[in-house]
């Protein structure tokens, strides 16, 4: 299995326009504008009042059909810096709260997104987060990442053994936490009562996010843009795929599950464009096969004139997982002097196909050619 | 040298520069090879793309496992971990090893490849680079040994099919395969280019390597021919009107026998005529790369010389 790629927005959101600029070396603190921070930021020829510091908290809200972003920004307005809320129509990605976050009315405060990171969605379609000021795991306000009042917390720390997490699924049906610091997701048992870490799942790569989808299942994206998807239960990991076109200058990703519409969301974090435009974006990715390459058809038997050879080739997707079911049609190109014994084969689970070919009893060079028909969705 | 069918155009080169790769193992399920440097790992198909998925962690040494799936020892717990089918990564909720610790003069590193069948609770070990020790799981003592000769510690063990495994030296690439079971022994001997990491497809039963120039080679385990034997009379003596055994060998780099290639007979002149002939002029060589045809002399009673040709069409 792999990711289908539905559809990227592009940027998804903007940042508040000054509507000019000001040449090198840019604006002094104090000037004909008053106060003015982060003066690089309308410097010509950037022209925006605000630019990402970092994205704090990005997840699926359920009770609005929602994705959230929690993002803090540098801004050249009093105090240097803001948090915004921003919020995206799950079903296409359209940024939701435009107006409001404009306005800076989307302002959460900024005790929630210093402190709550990396923040998912849970059992009873609750917010769970890790604390950057404690060691507590903690269910948090969707609007302004703040602790709930009277919500449901759990402290790793006065577990055997002693942990601190930076991201975590909550699963409280079955008393279960899957949690990692960075390079492992420790998958705990009886979080009610007595935790016991049962089992450990050893990551790709550095995490970047780690998202819910349900009791079994969760997600993470490592700083590559590889994602997995793990079942914390058993556990062990279900899928490995990676956002598509992962480019160099991409400076992180977040993942989030949409468990209306059975569905990935990545948050790609950009930088600004020359002019200091957002370039942030949304993709959308459905669990499903999709073909990223096909390899080159191999012999796998000795080449001899008047020998019945195979020759091996694969349908992969981005990550190198085997895709199927798909058909591939292989074709000989002239001069052709022996035969093709399979015109077509279909990819088995790890996207391998073979081909039979009948070799002359002379010496010969052919040339055979592979195509497949991806449908584009 | 075996039989080479296949070099890449593509290079299977690690991303950053200054990486190389350490280990590479086959993964049967996914019918490619899961290849690991300092700083990557990466799924390499036979004809040599790449496609990175990770950066490795944790101080895991990659060594081959039975069943064609790579195992990893950890040098803090000298514990030996399987891996994940689907993305190769150590499990370390399952231990092969529960009853010996394999310390750190045992534990496998890059240059010096090691094996573990946990279905038989043995370990292969390679204590010099002209033997192989075979350990018990069960509490580490030596059970048995190979002597290959070959020379040079082999870079990785791999995984042939039950109770055999191929060493593969990364300098000379020569190529053991060893039975560790049953009889301990080597049971054939071959060779491939020098390489940066290779590993035994058991589905096919090829090998396949990353050479020093990064380019992919996959090899069947047939050897190329290298030299075809003068042809020689068995016994010596050639009598007139009788069938006459007339042989010759084909046999690769390292006088590996060739089985199964069409050498081809022929009458030459050599003075006095075309004189005799023979049986058949197309014959194939046996198991042991011979191949044998039969002269008949002529009928006249008359001594004489001729000369027998043999030769074999590579491609």
């Amino acid at each position: 299995m792999g990711l289908w790629h539905l559809n990227t927005v592009a940027p998804c959101m903007s940042y508040i326009d000054q509507g000019s600029c000001v040449p090198p070396p840019g604006p002094a603190l104090w000037g004909p504008l008053g106060l003015t921070y982060n003066g690089q930021l309308i410097t010509c020829p950037k022209h925006y009042r605000q630019s990402t510091n970092s994205v704090a908290n990005f997840f699926y809200e359920p009770g609005n059909d929602r994705i959230i972003a929690h993002i803090v920004l540098n801004t050249t307005y009093w105090p240097s810096w803001d948090v915004q809320r921003y919020e995206f129509n799950a079903e296409d990605g359209a940024w939701s709260n435009r107006e409001e976050a404009m306005a800076r009315q989307a302002w959460i405060g900024i005790w929630g997104a210093a402190y709550t990171q990396k923040a998912t969605m849970g059992s009873f379609n609750k917010i769970y987060a890790c604390r950057n000021n404690e060691t507590k795991i903690r269910e948090v306000m969707w609007e302004y990442a703040e602790p709930a009042t009277n919500g449901w917390w759990v402290d790793p720390y006065t577990w055997n053994p002693k942990s601190i997490y930076g991201y975590a699924v909550v699963n409280r049906i079955d008393n279960l936490l899957a949690a990692a610091a960075n390079w492992t997701l420790d998958c705990w048992r009886n979080i009610g009562a007595t935790p016991e870490r049962f089992a450990q799942l050893r990551l790709p790569n550095v995490l970047n996010y780690l998202a819910y989808e349900s009791r079994n299942y969760c997600w993470v994206i490592t700083q590559d843009g590889v994602i997995c998807k793990a079942d914390y239960q058993i556990p062990r990991w279900e899928m490995m795929s990676t956002v598509q076109n992962p480019e160099a200058d991409a400076l992180k990703y977040f993942i989030t599950y949409d468990t209306k519409r059975k569905r990935v969301v990545v948050f790609r974090q950009r930088p600004d464009a020359a002019d200091g435009a957002c370039q942030h974006q949304l993709e959308f990715y459905y669990p499903m096969v999709s073909a990223g390459q096909l390899t080159q058809p191999v012999p796998v038997t000795s080449l001899r004139a008047g020998n019945r050879i195979l020759l091996a080739a694969h349908l992969v997707g981005d990550a190198g997982e085997g895709v199927t079911p798909y058909t591939v049609e292989g074709e000989m190109l002239e001069p052709v002097d022996g035969r093709l014994v399979t015109p077509f084969s279909g990819t088995e689970l790890n996207g391998r196909v073979c081909f039979q070919y009948q070799a002359p009893e002379e010496a010969c060079t052919e040339t055979l050619k592979l195509k497949v028909t991806v449908e584009e969705s | 040298m075996y039989e080479k069918i296949f070099e890449s155009t593509k290079l299977a080169q690690p991303v950053v520069a200054g990486d190389s790769w350490q280990h590479l193992c086959y993964v049967s399920t996914w019918d490619a090879f899961l290849s690991q440097s300092g700083g990557e790992w990466a799924r390499v198909f036979r004809d040599g793309a790449r496609v990175k998925f990770g950066k490795p962690s944790g101080s895991y040494a990659m060594l081959g496992r039975v069943k064609g799936f790579p195992a990893y020892w950890s040098q803090w717990t000298f514990k030996v971990h399987p891996a994940f089918e689907i993305n190769g990564l150590p499990n370390p909720n399952e231990v092969l090893n529960p009853n010996w610790n394999i310390g750190y003069s045992l534990g496998p590193s890059s240059s010096s490849g090691k094996f573990i069948d946990d279905v038989n609770q043995v370990y292969l070990h390679q204590p010099s680079a002209n033997r192989i020790d075979i350990h018990s799981l069960e509490d580490g003592r030596k059970v048995g040994e190979i002597v290959h000769n070959a020379g040079e510690y082999f870079a990785a063990i791999a995984w042939v099919q039950p109770g055999q495994v191929a060493g593969l030296c990364r300098t000379s690439g020569k190529v053991r395969i060893m039975d560790y079971l049953s009889s301990p022994r080597v049971l054939a001997t071959g060779r491939l280019d020098p390489f940066k990491v290779a590993g035994y497809d058991s589905a096919f039963h090829l090998f396949f390597a990353i050479g020093t120039d990064y380019k992919a080679r996959v090899y069947c385990r047939e050897a190329w021919p290298a030299v075809l034997s003068a042809p020689v009379f068995d016994p010596p003596t050639v009598r007139g009107l009788k069938g006459n055994l007339v042989k010759t060998r084909l046999t690769g780099q390292d006088g590996e026998p060739c089985p199964g290639w069409w050498v081809h007979w022929e009458l030459a002149d050599a003075g006095g005529g075309l004189r005799g002939s023979l049986d058949n002029y197309v014959t194939k060589t046996d198991t042991a790369g011979w191949a044998k045809s039969r002269y008949f002399g002529p009928d006249d009673n008359q001594p004489g010389s001729g000369k027998i040709k043999a030769r074999v069409v590579l491609s």
